[in-house]
Parts: structure tokens; sequence; C-alpha cells
């Protein structure tokens, strides 16, 4: 920060480090700032809809990341500018609440800038451009509200859920099998739903991937798979009604915690010590034998001694399960988790049809599955796919197609895809704009022009005529009087020569409170980023 | 800059001895400088200060983005701005000092007490190059300044809380306090909370402990309109481990058990050690140990909670055997959750597992653990002591909600305020327009230098109403002659101050713009308080850093 004289030509320091400060205020300060808004939704620009491209994203140690999803390029760039970090909390917000449109609410918060900022050369009062800008939000969420339908489906007929997810997974790497992974999410959803109480307990969902195999042996398993083997080669490796006690203390004598230490000063006294843990391993195992248990899962680890009396004792046994994994097999099985070996009883034990190892391939990898539980309300999704990026990023869209599903069950309304909600807020709010005097009615005219934003970018990343696109799909809503036409991309209208389609007949839809979110999520950071005239920083400000 | 500082007082000195050596007094490299230049030059840093954060005043007022290496805060409240700049001028720091103590004593108004003190040295700033002595224009500051907190607690608007219009005063003060803030436009959500929070304590007489007996808790994510008020205790999930997820979650009238225990199996003392002779000793040892934590968890069994808090960790055994008997339990919950629940329980905090009995449970009409966006919180509602209330604060960023909660909290002591003062007068710079118009009818009416620097005074107070002008993009010379005019001829003028919205003048007490009178004058009073500090320093004297890096 530059210096301040007084009028005897002395220098003020007036704060601490002042030469080491920067300082960017009013107008400057804005456009910096929107410049930096907006080169970061510049970047996720083209990855948005389903002909987005994806992003290669190599992290410090080397690992590769293949992605087109909107949070996760967000948050492994790395950005270090202040304000461009909004926009990544932005993201990584709906990712959180929604899990789907991490890429439409930054494209559209860049919008809004861009647009704020043609307002601000006019002079126009950042506050004032925010306020009208929030307005417009209401007047477009409202519109919303009115344009959405709502889709039945139950247990027996999940159809509207699955096209949903397709929608979802549109945009995603896995699209070719969209309609097998589609399923795998919804099944998966529904396994753990609660319809009526209109409750998805997402803990219980658990995604495994292994590299290998393809993308089509994906496959949805009720039950949990942990990525374990048993400890033994020679044990059984399927266990029909399973019978498992759930330990969190390990194999072997309990020691003391108090620091202790013990003097053995003759044979007898080391004979006894040794006896003494040679029954301790005998009783444990018989302990196990009595409470009627056929196999063991175990938090911690347990010696070659003790795996050698379990294998005698035919009971197949699990060691070193972390205790997330533990909390979950207890919760599916109906078992309790047990702490010391006195305490085991026949009711403690959770319950499964079958535990079977299975081994992929030809690799010696192994994992564990665990079916038919007693409570059966824990589903767990493996993922399989060529290689580690394919297999991570599967799991990153089935994610998105989970939390989608979810959304639907919690509230089925949908508004339709393919950018016909936006042109259909756009329409309402422009119209919305003429009905205001002064300054609002530039700002809510501008926040129709950046809902057009994002339609227009979805021609764009297809590879069609943006402009003619949009005002041909905009010229029909109005003329058809119709909020459903939206931009097919892949099919040519029935109408005219180009893609403006009716989304409902091709059954691309989208959540609304998903919309909604956007919505509110983007004007709100714009307006967070609208009203900062003066930035204060440490050493260099990018 | 010290070099040439230190010259000036040899230089001085020097003068008039023509060739004499000067005399060192002090340690070489000492900055002292004094007088008049001095005086001036404090007030100069004082208004750059306040420069700083003019902006940022009213509903049209901008934030600053405050980046120290490390963290990003981005605010529109002048105390944390002001905090942040670290200001080093040791006469500004003044200013930093009342903004500091207004945010402590009222909560709100921090920015303008700055823009006020700032612009009353301007006034006076002429006063001083003039060569008025400094006590002279202190005096009749001080004076001012008594004078115009007299006025305001005359022109204060006194109103009934147990009337319909009272709670309506209320409200309205909470929204006028949040018109400049980020959630400015959600303030139709806000307020009613706040007002509902203050008004819960206030019936319980407990608003003096308001900081902590209202939470606000952030979570990150969702949107702003997705924030609640829970009349009772919330806070988030603590650290669980293996077997949390078994434990019921739900109970209606639950028995509430508070500690500050450890429930682990762990060494009971340090270094310690046992020395074992014989083999056969160490099973007994080892359930000696097993037997000291049973006994701890099986005293919370058998007392009856239902809910067992405790400050210090539950370990997995203690939420494996609570979750087998039916009882919920949280480990490593924070001190300020624990009391809150204590004091709307009704439970009290336990030091040990000996001597339970039924007098130190607590309970309420229900307990949850309700999942809140990403989040899962535990919920304590209908408590017999209704005195304790949680604002949960939702928004998209972790910026957008931490100046979300600074918001809240200072809506919080504006209600506070006006709860213990009763008394509101009307914002939009009204109330300093009918202060400054009292105090220039009276500099009329005394005679000599004091007659001048009342009405500098009065001219200073017009600085709050041309500044929100200023910020909102309204010409403030035209409005200004407007509302003078209107404060002078009207006798129903009194309450008129900037229309924020259309531009020109309007009656801000019939637009619900209202703060509580507390406010104002403590801001006027310290805005007074710290001019005549200023004015009162004649002489600064820095030593050297011990240490000058750079050598600047």
């Amino acid at each position: 920060m530059s210096m301040i004289y007084d009028e005897y030509g002395r220098p003020f320091i007036i704060l601490k480090e002042q030469q080491a400060k920067n300082r960017v205020k009013g107008l400057e300060a804005q456009k910096s700032n929107i410049l930096a808004a907006k080169s970061i939704s510049s970047i996720l620009r083209t990855s948005l809809g389903p002909k987005g491209m994806d992003k290669i994203l190599v992290s410090q140690d080397g690992d590769v990341t293949i992605t087109n999803d909107g949070a996760t390029i967000l948050e492994r760039m790395e950005v270090s500018h202040q304000v461009a970090k909004l926009l990544v909390e932005l993201s990584a917000s709906q990712d959180d609440e929604i899990g789907d449109g991490t890429t439409g609410v930054v494209v559209l918060a860049g919008a809004l800038l861009e647009q704020a900022e043609k307002l601000l050369d006019r002079g126009i009062h950042p506050v004032r451009v925010a306020e009208g800008y929030e307005k417009a939000a209401e007047v477009a969420i409202k519109t919303l509200e009115e344009i959405a339908d709502r889709v039945a489906f139950s247990k027996d007929n999940v159809e509207p859920l699955v096209a949903t997810a397709m929608t979802t997974l549109n945009s995603k790497i896995i699209n070719v099998h969209k309609r097998k992974m589609a399923e795998i999410a919804v099944n998966a959803v529904l396994g753990v739903a609660d319809i009526d109480r209109h409750d998805v307990n997402f803990d219980m969902i658990r995604l495994e991937g292994k590299a290998g195999g393809s993308l089509e042996d994906t496959e949805l398993v009720n039950g949990i798979v942990i990525d374990k083997d048993f400890s033994h080669p020679q044990m059984a490796k399927v266990v029909k009604d399973a019978k498992m006690c759930i330990l969190t203390c390990p194999f072997e004598p309990p020691k003391p915690k108090t620091k202790h230490k013990l003097d053995i000063n003759s044979k007898e006294a080391y004979d006894k010590l040794y006896k003494y843990e040679q029954d301790y391993f005998k009783e444990m195992v018989q302990q196990v034998k009595d409470s009627g248990a056929n196999m063991v899962i175990c938090q911690w680890g347990f010696d070659d001694e003790a795996n050698h009396l379990l294998l005698q004792n035919g009971l197949p046994a699990v060691r070193w399960v972390g205790g997330v994994e533990i909390e979950h097999i207890a919760i599916a099985t109906g078992g309790r988790i047990v702490p010391r070996f006195s305490e085991l009883s026949a009711e403690k034990l959770g319950r499964a049809g079958t535990v079977r190892e299975v081994s992929f391939g030809t690799t010696k990898e192994r994992m564990l599955v665990i079916e038919d539980c007693a409570n059966s309300n824990a589903v767990t999704v493996l993922v399989r796919g060529g290689n580690k990026m394919v297999v991570e990023e599967a799991k990153r869209s089935l994610h998105d197609a989970m939390c989608v599903v979810r959304n639907l069950i919690k509230d089925n309304r949908v508004v339709y895809g393919g950018g016909s909600a936006e042109i259909a807020c756009s329409i309402a709010v422009s119209k919305y704009a003429e009905t205001m005097v002064g300054v609002d009615q530039y700002a809510i005219r501008a926040f129709a022009d950046a809902l057009d934003d994002i339609p227009l970018a979805l021609a764009e990343n297809a590879g069609l005529s943006p402009i003619e696109e949009l005002a041909a799909a905009k010229s029909r809503q109005i003329r058809e009087g119709s909020s459903v036409i939206g931009l097919g991309l892949d099919q040519v209208s029935e109408i005219d020569d180009d893609h403006s389609w009716d989304m409902r007949k091709l059954g691309v839809f989208e959540t609304l409170i998903g919309k909604q979110q956007q919505l509110q999520l983007a004007t709100q950071v714009v307006k967070m980023i609208l009203k900062i005239d003066d930035v204060i920083s440490m050493g260099q400000y990018q | 800059s010290h070099k040439q500082a230190g010259n000036n007082q040899d230089a001085r000195k020097m003068s008039g001895f023509g060739m004499q050596p000067g005399i060192i007094l002090l340690r070489e490299g000492t900055d002292t400088s004094q007088g008049k230049a001095q005086l001036i030059s404090n007030i100069n840093a004082c208004q750059a200060v306040a420069d700083a954060v003019r902006t940022t005043l009213g509903p049209g007022g901008m934030d600053k983005l405050v980046f120290d290496g490390r963290n990003v805060t981005i605010s529109n409240d002048g105390a944390t701005i002001m905090k942040l700049l670290e200001i080093a001028h040791p006469a500004a720091k003044t200013l930093v000092d009342i903004s500091m103590s207004q945010d402590t004593e009222v909560g709100d108004g921090t920015t303008s007490v700055v823009l006020l003190a700032g612009e009353m040295l301007k006034q006076l700033k002429s006063f001083v190059e003039e060569g008025v002595h400094p006590q002279v224009i202190i005096r009749n500051v001080r004076e001012a300044g008594q004078l115009a907190v007299q006025k305001v607690s005359d022109l204060a608007v006194p109103f009934d809380l147990d009337t319909e219009e009272g709670a309506d005063m209320l409200l309205k003060t909470a929204s006028t306090a949040l018109n400049s803030k980020l959630i400015s436009s959600h303030k139709d959500l806000f307020a009613p909370m706040i007002v509902e929070a203050a008004r819960t304590l206030h019936a319980g007489g407990n608003l003096e402990d308001i900081d902590n007996l209202v939470a606000i808790k952030k979570i990150p994510g969702g949107d702003v309109r997705q924030s609640f008020l829970v009349k009772g205790v919330a806070f988030k999930k603590t650290f669980s481990y293996a077997g949390f997820e078994q434990m019921t979650k739900q109970f209606t009238n639950p028995k509430v058990l508070l500690l500050n225990v450890e429930l682990e199996l762990k060494s009971e003392k340090e270094n310690a050690e046992v020395r074992i002779t014989d083999p056969d000793q160490y099973q007994s040892i080892v359930d000696a140990e097993w037997q000291v934590i049973y006994d701890k968890l099986d005293a919370c069994v058998d007392c009856g909670a239902n809910i067992v808090l405790s400050k210090l960790p539950v370990g997995d055994l203690a939420t494996q055997y609570f979750a087998d008997r039916g009882l919920f339990c949280a480990g490593r919950v924070e001190n300020g959750d624990l009391k809150r629940v204590a004091k709307a329980t009704g439970a009290i905090v336990q030091t040990s597992t000996h001597g339970f009995h039924e007098g130190i449970l607590g309970t309420c009409g229900f307990f949850e653990e309700r999942q809140v966006g990403d989040e899962r919180f535990n919920v304590f509602t209908e408590c017999p002591a209704s005195l304790t209330s949680t604002i949960v604060l939702r928004g998209g960023t972790e910026q957008f909600i931490a100046e979300s909660e600074r918001s809240v909290h200072d809506a919080l002591m504006v209600v506070k305020r006006s709860l213990t003062s009763k008394s509101v007068v009307a914002g939009g710079g009204a109330i300093e327009m009918e202060v400054a118009k009292y105090l220039k009818a009276y500099a009329l009416t005394i005679e000599g230098k004091g007659q001048l620097i009342v009405a500098a005074f009065a001219k200073a107070l017009e600085v709050v109403p041309r500044q929100l002008c200023e910020n909102s993009g309204f010409d403030s010379t035209d409005i200004l002659s407007a509302l003078r005019r209107k404060h002078f001829h009207d006798e129903d003028g009194k309450w008129f101050g900037v229309d924020i919205i259309k531009g020109g003048i309007c009656d801000t007490f019939e637009a619900g713009v209202w703060e509580p009178s507390d406010n104002k004058c403590n801001s006027l009073a310290s805005a007074a308080e710290a001019a005549c500090v200023i004015l009162s320093i004649d002489e600064t004297v820095i030593n050297p850093r011990s240490e000058d890096p750079g050598g600047a």
C-alpha cells in the first residue's frame, strides 16, 4: 500500500507492515474479483451437459484424476485466489446438499458476474445490481415451482427414477452403460430408503471400487462388501447361515493399560506364563464356539497361534476390519459389537445368509461379500472398470446419480432439462423486468440474460450453433406456451431444422430442489462478490 | 523516515544556540514530535482510518475483503474490519478501541462511531490550525457531546414490550441492524428468529448472559433460507466410535446426565508401573482395570439417565456399552454446549461418577439426532427452563456464513439493548440531523469560541446521513439540504432521514428504520471522548525498535 504523507512531508505508518500490504479499492476491486471468478467459470463451462468434456487433473504426487464433475475439478485445482475460492466452495456446497448440478451453479454464477460487469460499466451501483438479481432470482424460483411436474413412482414402478438418474449420467464417462448404472443407483437407494418418511440414509450405501474387469461387471450387492479376506487360506471360502461374532478386542491375552513389568525369575514361572497364554487362547476360542458363532470378525489382529486355533475349530475369521466397517456389519447383521470375550452370548451374534470370499480374475486380490443380512437395509455397489481412474470417475458419477434419486424420494417434483427450465425462467424474468421501474429493470434483465447462458453453453459444447438453437427453443416456448421445450442436442427437431425438442418426450429431467438451489446459491455468491469494494491483503493479491 | 524525524529534533534543539552542539536527551533513533504539527498529524491519521471504513456504512454500504496471508474475511462489520486492519499508528489506534468498545457495549454501530470521531476531528482541525488551544476545544466538545446524548435520550420513543406494538418495534430494530448486511434481503427470516431468541431469554431474566445462552451454529452448505432457530440446545454430532450408530437416537422426556469424566479404558495413573512377579496376578490386574471402567459405566446406567454427555472423551467400549443398554452418549462435547444443556435441562455437571442421585439429572421434552445438510445435530427441545436458543445458519460458502454469523450477532445485541433500554430512535440519519439542529441552535446562545466549536460538532454529526447518501449513490448535498430544511421548518420533521430505496427524504420512523437509543447515546459519547483524547495529545515518543530489520 502506498505511503500517505502529512502536511509536513512526514509519512504516516497507519497499518502494521503497511508496505507489504496490498490494497485494491472501488471499481477496480470489483473488476478484478469478477475477472477471477469468470476465469474459474470459463474453465468449467466446457464440462457442462451431456457433451461436456472431461478434465485431467494431476496432483502434486502425480495422481491422475479424470472427471467432468464440477465439484471435483474445482477441488483438485487448488485454486488460490480468494474470490475464486468462493466459487469452489459454492460448487462444494451444491455437491453436499444436492449432489448434482455442481458445474451448472458455477457457470451460472460466472454468467451473472459477466452481466453485472456490464452494468457496473454503466455506472450502476453494485448493491443495486445485487438487489435486482435477488428479486429476479425470487421470480425465477417461483417460475420453477410453477413449471414443475410431479413424478409418480413406487417400489414397483421405478421407471421415472431410472430416467432421472439417466439424465444425470448422460454427461458422465459411464454414459454407455447408463441404463444399467441408473438401475443400480436406483436399486441401491431404494434398498435403504424409507419411502413413507421420505428419508434416505446414505451412510448405509457403500461404494466400493476395484480396478479390473469392465464397467458392465459393476454390481449391486445386497449386503456388505469389505476389502478383506479370511485370515487363513485354508479356511472355508463360503459360510452359509453365518452367525458371526463381532469383536473389538484382539485375540491375545489382555494386557493391563497401566505400565507394567513382569519379572520372571524361575523356569517354573516361565512355564506357568506360557501355560497361561495357551489356556487363554483356548478359552477364547472356546468362548466363541460356545456362543454358537461360526465366524469371527475382529477389529484387531491375531497372531499365528490364534489363527491356527481358529482354523482347527472351523471358525473362518477376518482380521483388521476398520471401525466404520465393523459398525456397518453390526448394523446390517443385527449383531452387537463385543469388547470382551467374556461378554459373548448367542443374542449378540450377527446373522447373514451367506458370507463368501470372492476373487477377481487372475489376481490374488479378494474381497469378502456378506449377503442376505438380518437387517437387509445395507447395500454395497461394487464398481469395476478398466483402470483406477475410470473406477473413481464411475464412483463419483454413481454418487451423483444416487443423490438425484434421493432428492426425488424426498421431493418428487422435477423440472425438465436440456436448458428448458432456464429458458422458461429467463422468459418469466424478462417479463417481470418490464414491470419494474428504475435501475432494477436493468439488473433483472441482466439476470434473464445470464440464465440464457446455460442453454448456450449446452449447445456450444455439443458443437451446435448456440444462438440459433437458443432462439429456436425460446421462440417455440413462447409460441407454444410450453415450458418443456429445450435443446435435444442429438435429435433434430420434427418441426424445423434445429434441435429444439419437447424434453418431456425425451425424458430428460432434473430435480426441482436441485435447480432452485443452484439459482439461490449462485445469486448469494454473486451478491457477496459484488459487495466487496475494498481488498486488503498481505502480499501479492492476484 | 525515522532518521529524518530524529534530525528534526536535533535541528530544533540547535536552532536557538547557533553553532553549539545539540543536547541529546533520548536514545538515538527515538522518534519524537510535538506541538501543533503532531496534533494535526494525528488528526490526519485518524481521518485516513475513518476513510477506510466509511464505504461500509448503511444499506448501500460495501464489504471489505481482508486477506491476512492465511484467512480471508469478507465483512461489513466496522469492528471486525478495524481489528483485521492491524492499525499501527498510535493515535489512530484510539479509533480501533472505540469501535471495539462499541462492539462489546452495544454490538452494532461500530462503523458509525469511527466515522463520527473521524468527522469531528476533521471539523475541529481548522481550529487547531488557527491556534485555538486544544483544551478549549476539548471543553466545548465534551459539553456538546453531553448535550447530544441528553437530546437523544429526550427524543427516544419508549415502547412497552407486552403490547403488540412493542413486539413489532423489536422486530423492526432487528431488521434495521440487518439492513446493511449481506443477508439484508433475508431479514424477514432472521429478524423474527433473533427477536424470538432474545425474548425467551428476557422472559427468563437471563438477558445479560445472551452471549453464552444463544448459540450461533454454522453449517456450510445449503441455502441461507434453510437457517432455523432451535428453542433449546443443538450441537453438532461429536466424534464417535464404532457402535454409535446402534444407539437410540430419539427420546421423549429423557433424563440427561452431564459429565466431566473420561469414560475410556485406560491407565488410571500416569507414570505408575505395576510389577508383577507371579503370572497369576496378571489376570487380576486386567480385571481390576476393567472393573474401574465398568463401575463408572454402571453408575451412569444405574442412575437412570437416558442421555450421557461428557466434556471428555467417551471411548468405544462405553459407546457400545451404552448402545447395548439403550442409552445415548456423546463425548468431547464443547464446554459452551455442555453449559447450555445444563442450563436448559437443569442438569448439574458431574466431575466424578460417585454419588449420583436423582437431583443431578436434567430433562427435556424431546431429544433427537437430526440431519442438517451434511452434518448431524443433537437437538434438545421443549426444555423445562426454556432459556437457551440455538440459531443454525446455512449458506453457500464459509465466508458467507461467517459474515452471516457476525450480522446475526450484531442484530441480537441490538435487540438485547432495545429490551433493556426499552426505547428507540429513528435511523437513516434522522436522529443525527435532529441533534445537529438542536446543537446549532444551542451554539448561538453561547459566547466565545465555544459557539464555533459546538457548531462544528453539530456539522460533524451530519456525516452519517451524508455517507448514507454517498454509499447508495445519491447526491448528498441535495438530500442534506432538504433534510436540514425539513428538520428546521417542520414541527413533525424530526424523524426525517435519508430514503435509501428511492433517494430523497422520508420519515424513517414511519418506514420502520429503528435503532435502540442506547446505541446512539453510546456512539455519540464514545466518539466525542475519542476526539478529546486525540486532541489532548501533543507529543509522541516512539522508542526505536530493538531490532530494525531492513533498517527502514
